[in-house]
């Protein structure tokens, strides 16, 4: 079952930030149900041969796109509210306990304040984020939380020797079993990039920028060339591919940019949360912030909004 | 009550993911107009100036169309002033050090950065354009070019010592993009100590704003003058005392129609024409950022004019796929709106767009428009339009903003010739991977500027011309500095105008040429030197040369129009053989001929001598031309540069390419040392040539002639002799000549001026006045050097 994404081929490959796979297709642990897998297609490396990115040009259209699709106002409260479903909100610290992923998954579950919700009319349009993202040992403590919480949301878990990959297969194949037996529903493969720098490529339902723990994460140009390399798999075979940046994306204008660069380069069909996610921790907070200032017209206290 | 509107807004926005409106506040820009009453008059002398009895034209918001202001058109009175004020700031302005100037530049910019968002709210209010690009690139631009320009000021009296700046410049800006156009020329001008009337065109306040701006700041309120007024008043301009150059940007057929009116007028005439840009797409490229390239060439307000796209046949497909999927994202609307990337350009671009897209429709060509557009609006969506037959008249057409114009190659080698196969020559770019190829490509285009990889990147540092019918100015860079400056010590052009001359008859009579008896002495090698040989003349008839006295000395053979035709076919063949030697290769020879010259001196000694010339000036003469040989040639191996430029990882290289065909009418004085002053830097910097020897004494050129038969590749030197008027008027109209240097009577001058806007060669004509051949700063000056090629910009972007 050997399904092709091109996105790795101008990023993952290129940038020192790791290429990760979510969901394992390999291992049918997937995100969602299984229509929406990757039926697979014949591998053809002269996809990959054939792709030309030129860097210079990129960078000069991460430059602009930034500048070039300002939301403002109304439009603004809408689409941060979207962003927020879009997160799959993360602690992976060597420090988390039961305590601050509880504390994470209740946020996920009311990620902004009721009243500025109701002020909004989209209090009962379910708005949490797209899922919750700890490491594997903390997988049982988010299920936990949840399931008192009373929601559904899914819970992720980087495996696989997050974030070097460097571990052995056998491991990293165990490592996952074992999240999905706690209840993990999504995982986020840290493919081995050894067998990507040698050219040898596996396919996934989610690319991902990095890690987010290396020093360079989630760029724009990075994530151009992904997206391009997103829509010609799509027009190539039909199946649509997720994408989530990961890592330094905190606030809630990083986040609007980010999703005018879904709906420029890939079209409305790709700003929802099955196939766009965005890996961050303190980005809510931000968003939360910005909401409270539109509803409100005031800037908000540290102590106005619940921490997470 | 709002607050529910708000909140019902943020349900439906959050299942639509539709973009918003995203209104940038023209409030100051309002209150600018205010300041003046929304009347505005003209900014002379560090006053507004605001005559009684004028007539007044509406400034509109091209959206709305809602009356924003009403501006006085000039009249020749209100040019006057102006140019009055220019001419009486000019003395003080120019003998200030340079030092000075650069730091009254500085504070310009200063004044600009401190009222950015006026200027951004009102150029994007009142000329539709998007907002984006007036902000984020043309206002930056603009700062930019006056610090470049103040540094070059500074430096002016070592850097270009031996120049001095040329007086007081009219303007002539045309009225798509009025602020950046009138920043590019104003700049380089008023740094090397020039004066400047700007002819705005109607209804364009920001030129008058920067205008206040620069009168605000003190010393010298009359270096920068802006009337507004209409395109016709530019002959009016060009003729005020002390106008010594004029420069004009706007369309090709409006330059022609300028360069006729001008002629004979006294001032130098620097053109920029036309809108039009190049994209050629291969198959090696990154197929999405060529995309990009192409809404950036035309979909981003950014350039004045449409495209003409070239694709290769094997990512035809692929292209346009990408193409019209990247179409179906932009959006037109307010150009105030900050999110928009296309606003309305007013009723008559609209209109010629829509002209375009029905004749080519009419012809057969597919038309995709897509994007979102208001429709009840002056707007224009963006538009592709493809298959379109070669040999329609559309596709002969400048392509308008906002269309692109798509058509297929299938080789490099076929790129260029469809590229370099229009009368055009603005700018270009190359998208390929391949760097090889990038590079042959660039090199072979025609054009003023190409970018690899890249489209429309500008910077102060950089020179931005032209060749063909885009015009041969330059703006930016050391060339920008030229257009305003001359040789230190040439006399203020007056105008030499005679109304009595006919063109349509000029150098048409020719005198019948009888037998004049024998010769005396030895007879002059006989024959026209066209393609390498002595041939004889298709008239079949000669011309008696006499000395002073009257005896005859020989009979050369007069050459017609069908001679001046062969001529230039030669010089054609053997133009691509001799761009393509190597300096060292052009230098050698001209080094052989120099020594050849040495060896024949006691013979042209003596030809010189029976034109009457004393033995000691005579052999000054030959003396000096082998000197000339010498230096051109020496000359020719520093050509061109690399420059570094901001914003860009990567070398801009500055080319100096070869004219082509230049044709030399020498002048009558100095026989031979003004014929070799002027041969020698046109072949140094590669063009082949068709002289037309001086008409009194051609003898001692046929001389040299009979050298360079040995020892230059056939037709690159083509020597005509004949009837000086005849030929010049055959020269001046011929379509395939690239430039014209003429140097004969002020009626011959001004003949050579009208007839260039045939194909609007660039001439440089002498205006009837002498010139000082043996003086080392004019006969051998950089003036020659600069004259006899064109610069091309490259810009090669770098990153893996």
């Amino acid at each position: 079952m050997a399904t092709q994404g091109r996105g790795e081929a101008g990023a993952g490959g290129r940038r020192k930030g790791s290429t990760e796979a979510g969901s394992g297709s390999q291992l049918c642990c997937g995100l969602f149900d299984m229509s929406a897998h990757q039926q697979g297609t014949e591998l053809d490396l002269s996809w990959i041969s054939k792709i030309q990115v030129n860097k210079p040009a990129v960078l000069r259209r991460a430059e602009q796109i930034q500048a070039r699709r300002p939301v403002k106002k109304e439009w603004q409260a809408a689409w941060l509210l979207k962003a927020v479903t879009c997160i799959d909100l993360t602690t992976l610290s060597g420090d988390d306990t039961a305590s601050n992923v509880q504390r994470l998954c209740y946020k996920a579950k009311y990620p902004i304040r009721e009243d500025l919700l109701k002020a909004l009319n989209m209090h009962d349009k379910g708005i949490t984020t797209a899922a919750v993202c700890v490491y594997p040992a903390r997988v049982c403590d988010a299920v936990k939380a949840l399931k008192a919480a009373g929601c559904d949301i899914p819970v992720a878990s980087v495996a696989t020797g997050f974030p070097a990959g460097q571990t052995h297969l056998k491991t990293r194949l165990e490592e996952i079993r074992l999240a999905v037996e706690d209840g993990a529903t999504e995982i986020d493969v840290v493919i081995n990039r050894t067998l990507v720098l040698t050219g040898q490529w596996k396919g996934s339902d989610f690319i991902k920028t990095s890690t987010g723990k290396e020093t360079v994460n989630a760029t724009f140009p990075v994530a151009i060339v992904m997206l391009r390399a997103i829509r010609d798999f799509f027009w190539k075979t039909g199946n649509k591919v997720g994408f989530k940046p990961a890592g330094g994306i905190r606030s809630a204008k990083d986040s609007l940019v980010w999703l005018s660069l879904i709906k420029e380069e890939l079209g409305d069909e790709w700003m929802k949360p099955e196939l766009f996610r965005i890996g961050a921790s303190t980005l809510l907070a931000d968003i939360e912030r910005q909401i409270y200032h539109h509803v409100t017209g005031r800037y908000a206290a540290y102590h106005d909004l619940p921490m997470s | 009550m709002a607050a529910t509107r708000t909140a019902s807004r943020a349900g439906e926005i959050f299942t639509t993911l539709e973009y918003g409106p995203a209104p940038e506040s023209h409030a100051c820009a309002l209150a600018w107009l205010d300041t003046q009453d929304r009347h505005l008059g003209h900014y002379v002398n560090g006053q507004w100036l605001k005559p009684e009895h004028r007539s007044s034209v509406p400034c509109q918001d091209p959206i709305t169309g809602e009356n924003l202001a009403s501006c006085l058109q000039a009249q020749s009175e209100d040019v006057a002033a102006a140019v009055e004020a220019a001419r009486a700031s000019l003395e003080n302005w120019s003998t200030q050090p340079g030092a000075f100037r650069a730091q009254h530049l500085t504070r310009l910019a200063k004044a600009i950065q401190k009222h950015q968002r006026l200027l951004w709210t009102l150029e994007s209010l009142v000329t539709g354009r998007a907002v984006r690009e007036v902000r984020d690139r043309d206002v930056p631009l603009a700062q930019q070019l006056l610090q470049y320009h103040a540094v070059q000021a500074h430096t002016q009296e070592e850097a270009l010592a031996g120049w001095e700046p040329m007086g007081v410049i009219g303007l002539i800006l045309s009225p798509t993009f009025p602020f950046l156009d009138m920043m590019w020329r104003i700049c380089p001008a008023l740094a090397v100590g020039c004066t400047v009337v700007v002819l705005a065109p109607p209804a364009s306040p920001t030129p008058l704003l920067l205008a206040q701006l620069a009168g605000e700041l003190g010393p010298f309120p009359g270096i920068l003058n802006v009337i507004s007024g209409p395109a016709s008043l530019g002959p009016v301009l060009a003729a005020q005392p002390g106008v010594q150059k004029v420069a004009f940007c706007g369309a090709i057929e409006e330059g022609r129609a300028l360069r006729r009116t001008l002629a004979g007028w006294g001032p130098e005439l620097g053109l920029a024409l036309g809108a039009e840009s190049l994209l050629l797409l291969t198959e090696v490229a990154d197929v999405d950022s060529a995309v990009e390239g192409i809404v950036d060439a035309a979909w981003s307000d950014r350039s004045r004019g449409g495209l003409r796209l070239l694709i290769q046949e094997a990512v035809w497909d692929e292209t346009m796929r990408r193409l019209q999927e990247r179409m179906g994202r932009l959006r037109c609307g307010r150009g105030l709106d900050g999110a928009v990337d296309m606003g309305a350009r007013g009723d008559a671009a609209r209109d010629l767009a829509q002209r375009y897209v029905r004749e080519a429709q009419s012809q057969g060509a597919q038309v995709f428009q897509a994007g979102s557009v208001p429709s009840d609006s002056p707007f224009f969506p963006p538009t592709l339009v493809s298959d379109l037959p070669p040999a329609s008249p559309c596709t002969q057409a400048e392509v308008p903003w906002p269309l692109v114009v798509a058509s297929p190659f299938r080789t490099a080698k076929e790129a260029l010739a469809v590229a370099n196969g229009t009368p055009r020559g603005g700018s270009a770019s190359v998208w390929s991977e391949r760097l090889g190829q990038a590079l042959e490509l660039a090199y072979g285009l025609q054009v003023g500027t190409v970018w690899i990889n890249a489209h429309g990147l500008r910077d102060p540092a950089v020179p931005t011309g032209g060749c063909k019918e885009s015009g041969s100015s330059w703006h930016g860079g050391q060339d920008g500095l030229y257009e305003y400056l001359r040789p230190s010590g040439t006399p203020a052009w007056i105008p030499y105008l005679s109304k009595t001359l006919d063109y349509d008859s000029f150098g048409l009579a020719l005198p019948s040429a009888l037998p004049a008896g024998p010769e005396t002495g030895p007879a002059p090698p006989y024959g026209l030197f066209v393609g390498g040989r002595f041939q004889a003349p298709g008239a079949r008839s000669s011309r008696p040369i006499r000395d002073s006295q009257g005896s005859l000395l020989g009979y050369v053979a007069e050459g017609g129009a069908k001679d001046i035709r062969g001529a230039v076919e030669a010089a054609h063949q053997a133009a691509p053989g001799w761009m393509s030697q190597s300096p060292a290769a052009r230098a050698a020879l001209l080094w052989a001929l120099a020594a050849a010259l040495q060896r024949r001196e006691p013979n042209l000694v003596s030809r010189l001598e029976r034109h009457g010339v004393e033995l000691k000036v005579a052999k000054v003469e030959v003396e000096l031309s082998v000197k000339r040989l010498r230096a051109w040639g020496a000359r020719v191996q520093a050509q061109g540069c690399a420059l570094q430029v901001a914003e860009l990882r990567g070398p801009v290289l500055r080319l100096r390419e070869p004219l082509g065909v230049l044709a030399i009418v020498c002048p009558d004085e100095w026989p031979l040392l003004a014929f070799v002053s002027l041969l020698a830097p046109a072949l140094a910097h590669g063009n082949t040539v068709v002289l037309v020897p001086s008409g009194a004494s051609p003898i001692p050129a046929l001389e040299v002639c009979q050298e360079m038969a040995a020892l230059l590749p056939a037709g690159l030197v083509n020597v005509v002799t004949g009837d000086r008027d005849h030929l010049t008027r055959c020269l001046a109209l011929h379509q395939d000549i690239q430039a014209l240097w003429y140097f004969g009577s002020a009626q011959g001058s001004q003949f050579v001026e009208w007839a260039s806007a045939g194909n609007l060669k660039p001439v440089w004509v002498n205006r009837g006045c002498p010139r000082a051949w043996d003086q080392e700063a004019e006969g051998a000056g950089p003036e020659l050097g600069l004259r006899a090629a064109w610069t091309k910009a490259l810009w090669l972007p770098m990153g893996d």
